[in-house]
């Protein structure tokens, strides 16, 4: 049985988590005011998702 | 809110040397600074967050210490590898400067992982990640103390 702080997560789940954690505080340290932190973590957070899933098809065809 | 205020304008920020450029400042203002700097640095380092608290910065320490934390649990949850100061090989050894890089977390890290780490699956390597992200981006966070300080970042 898995102790209570143990977690197992998929793939997917822990690249959005560490896209989100990372993007939150990128965005903190480098933008000032709530709009422009808003925006940048976004913006992060969707370039990581993106470029994650698309590094990982691109890989694809050479692991078969 | 006090967070979006330049250190230079925060009235009730740490007191830091009062001049127009650092070019103007006397070579004792800006040793003061420097010496500051690197305190404010070393206690980002060791408490993920400090560094911008000492500076009224709340919203980025906050920031720093919630993300730093959240990775570090994750890391350890997943039965990532926390590396020792016994690293047989380059990668072992970069990634012990990697989870150094939490400062006191690194403490925490090995109490929660009560069962050791688990890299033979990929929850485990997972885990490896989270930790050693959340040491760099807590020394990406002293850094930003360290230059906040000696004003040369807002």
């Amino acid at each position: 049985m898995m102790p209570p702080h143990e977690f197992r997560l998929s793939h997917f789940q822990a690249m959005v988590i560490f896209a989100l954690v990372v993007s939150v505080a990128f965005g903190f340290l480098s933008r000032r005011g709530a709009y422009q932190r808003a925006r940048y973590i976004l913006w992060s957070f969707i370039l990581f998702l993106v470029i994650g899933v698309g590094i990982g098809w691109t890989m694809y065809p050479f692991s078969h | 809110m006090p967070d979006e205020l330049p250190i230079a304008e925060t009235s009730s920020a740490v007191p830091v040397a009062e001049s127009a450029s650092p070019c103007s400042a006397p070579a004792g203002d800006h040793r003061r600074r420097d010496a500051l700097a690197l305190a404010i640095a070393a206690a980002a380092w060791f408490l993920p967050g400090l560094g911008h608290a000492l500076l009224k910065m709340w919203g980025r320490a906050l920031a720093c210490f919630s993300t730093v934390a959240l990775l570090v649990i994750l890391g350890a949850g997943m039965r990532g590898n926390i590396f020792s100061r016994s690293g047989e090989d380059a990668f072992a050894k970069l990634g012990y400067v990697a989870d150094l890089g939490v400062g006191s977390f690194y403490f925490v890290a090995r109490a929660l992982e009560t069962n050791g780490p688990d890299v033979s699956h990929a929850n485990g390597d997972y885990g490896t990640r989270l930790l050693a992200t959340a040491g760099v981006l807590n020394m990406l966070a002293a850094l930003h103390a360290y230059e906040v300080t000696r004003a040369r970042k807002a």
